[in-house]
């Protein structure tokens, strides 16, 4: 990395671009060789098709250019409309290493630069680096110079030598989650709509040949279904091996390193000082299922970032428990029991879940009166059924606990997550509190800090429980608002 | 009695009573739109046989919104401005305090609206690295306004560090 020379891109990128912009342009290009066929043909239309994607490439390449220079990494880019991107070095957050099978063919990789503080389009993208050099580059931006020494292009999940072990690694047992993930779930909601038209169809057919045939027709739903359950059990798993093949978790001296993916391998390293804590969510599926996973709250990343905010997928409680208990240093946040948030909290969980499945209930229960139907009343008792055991869920859920300068905090039962904040990282307080719960005497503490959603939040606390986690934290801000002076 | 150990305090300084008035002039706009709204509806609408008795009603609510909620937005908007924090606190039915140490302030930005002008007020923001919002003081006067801001700026700068 020669010092604040404009360098290029690497110039098998040549052999990229074209791909690429071919795969922008797939429709327009299919219009003009239909269009150039059926007009009896202008050898223009052709040449166009296929010169026009070189070109671009070609134009894309000689203006794109980069350096490192008085602290700061710069971006050049564009033709026509020229963009110059710039950051400085110490804001750099993280770093995204990404290669999709066309680069890997090459030896290629695309790096991502996380700057934080704005969206995606403050990232600074260096498309197409060779993977040494990717690495070097890498090495230089975070200040991880240990790392340059021994990092080689070892595949993804091999332990260098000098580091510890990963914190987490790819088992194949992790495969059964698979299944439980929101994507298992949007792709099991897409073959049961598109399956459900199709059966639709059969069925009409079956009814217009004749009767007899209907015992077939049972059968050919049943294996319809069997067969539906297959493709999307192999969809998912195969979903999730696709992203998440030989992923590890790997501490270097100041960084974290999670790598993973089959055919776009992506490498994302992250900055230890910037991490400010873990979240550990638990979707309805996942913990069914005993799994869990895992994300970082990185300073500068936001939600819209959240890709690279992953440590582990989906993956059975204990490695999660055990991973985060790495990423942190100690396992009480993660592991350790939470304290409860009292009588008053508990009441509202009740009260909550109850009101609202009590008006549609109480409804219903009207109707049967007044005359509908009396296997109505089925409904008014599954609804209540329901709202009770989300609330039985919502309180036992329901936690914080200040351990070892972090703030740990619980809720939720369908989407479940405990988080865990270091105080260093808190950037100041919010309590909110309705005129309900000044009644209850119960107050919704928030930590903000710079990363993630942007707070902690402890649901419902006693309105004096949350002052006192607020100031075992950061007495010298809050000391001082303290109606009576600290003691 | 002993007071409990763990209690925030109120912020210090009560903003301007000009903004009760301002409050009230919005407010009673809103309801103002409100009822004109149900109004033409009525006068329109002559099937339903109810219509007079909703009007009333929302006659009533309105009336009611303009003259509680801001008495009540001014008991609860407070604010104060350390050397080392900042602390708001304001709503109505929902009451929200923050606490934002001056290290982590990233920008101050002071707004004045057409009708904030009308009664020489205006608004300090005061935002964090967080994403969960900024620190919001309304109903300053103008030039007590600019004074902090200026201070702020100055604390922040004199803080130093990235504010994350």
């Amino acid at each position: 990395m020669s010092d604040g020379q404009w360098l290029r891109l690497d110039p098998r990128m040549l052999l990229v671009h074209p791909i690429d912009e071919i795969r922008k342009y797939v429709v327009p290009l299919l219009a003009a060789a239909v269009f150039g066929a059926t007009q009896g043909g202008n050898p223009l239309f052709a040449l166009a098709a296929v010169g026009i994607p070189l070109g671009l490439g070609v134009v894309r390449y000689l203006t794109t250019s980069y350096r490192i220079a008085d602290g700061r990494v710069e971006l050049r880019r564009g033709l026509l409309n020229r963009q110059l991107l710039s950051t400085p070095i110490d804001r750099v957050r993280t770093i995204d290493l990404e290669s999709t099978p066309i680069h890997r063919l090459v030896g290629l990789t695309t790096m991502t630069i996380g700057t934080g503080g704005g969206g995606l389009s403050d990232n600074l993208k260096l498309d197409g680096l060779e993977a040494g050099d990717a690495q070097q580059l890498r090495s230089l931006l975070l200040a991880d110079s240990a790392v340059a020494a021994e990092e080689t292009e070892d595949d993804a999940g091999a332990t260098l030598p000098g580091l510890p072990p990963p914190a987490a690694a790819y088992e194949h047992r992790w495969l059964r989650f698979a299944p439980f993930t929101s994507t298992g779930i949007v792709i099991f909601g897409g073959v049961v709509g598109g399956g459900t038209q199709f059966l639709g169809e059969i069925d009409i057919d079956a009814d217009a040949i004749a009767e007899d045939l209907a015992a077939q027709a049972t059968v050919v739903v049943l294996a319809a279904v069997v067969a539906l359950g297959l493709i999307v059990l192999a969809l998912t798993v195969l979903g999730y091996l696709v992203t998440n093949w030989e992923f590890t978790l790997q501490r270097h001296p100041d960084t974290w390193h999670v790598s993973r993916g089959l055919l776009t391998t992506r490498e994302t390293t992250l900055d230890v000082d910037r991490l400010a804590g873990v979240s550990v969510s638990e979707p309805p599926g996942l913990r069914l299922a005993r799994g869990a996973r895992l994300s970082a709250i990185v300073t500068g990343l936001d939600k819209g970032q959240s890709g690279s905010a992953v440590l582990v997928p989906p993956a059975p409680d204990a490695v999660v428990r055990r991973a985060a208990a790495g990423v942190l240093g100690t396992d009480r946040p993660v592991s350790g029991p939470l304290e409860k948030h009292g009588r008053a909290a508990v009441r509202r969980r009740w009260a909550r879940a109850l009101l609202p499945a009590a008006v549609p209930a109480i409804y219903l229960v009207a109707a049967v009166v007044a005359g509908a139907p009396a296997p109505l009343l089925v409904l008014p008792v599954l609804l209540l059924a329901g709202a009770a055991a989300l609330a039985a869920d919502r309180v036992r859920s329901l936690g914080h606990a200040v351990v070892d300068g972090y703030l740990v905090t619980r809720s939720g039962s369908l989407l479940r997550h405990r988080d865990a904040l270091a105080s260093g990282h808190v950037i100041g307080w919010t309590t909110t509190d309705t005129w309900f719960q000044r009644r209850a005497g119960l107050t919704t503490l928030a930590a903000t800090t710079a990363g993630g959603q942007g707070k902690v939040e402890a649901l419902d606390l006693p309105a004096e429980r949350a002052v006192e986690v607020a100031h075992d934290l950061t007495p010298e801000l809050v000391g001082q608002f303290l109606a009576s002076p600290t003691r | 009695m002993t007071e409990p150990a763990f209690v925030l305090r109120d912020p210090a300084h009560r903003v301007s009573p000009k903004a009760r008035t301002l409050w009230q002039l919005q407010c009673g706009l809103t309801a103002g739109i409100g009822v004109i709204g149900l109004l033409v509806g009525a006068l329109v609408w002559r099937e339903y046989d109810a219509r007079w008795w909703v009007l009333g009603a929302a006659v009533l609510v309105g009336a009611a919104y303009a003259v509680v909620v801001p008495r009540w937005r001014y008991a609860v908007h407070r604010w104060e401005i350390t050397d080392t924090a900042v602390y708001t606190q304001r709503g109505w039915w929902a009451r929200e305090r923050r606490i934002a140490p001056m290290s982590r302030v990233q920008t101050v930005d002071l707004a004045q609206g057409p009708i904030d002008r009308l009664f020489g007020l205006s608004t300090l923001t005061v935002t964090t690295a967080s994403a969960a919002g900024p620190l919001r003081i309304e109903g300053l006067d103008r030039p007590l306004a600019l004074e902090l801001s200026e201070r702020l700026t100055r604390n922040a700068e004199a803080a130093g560090g990235d504010a994350t």
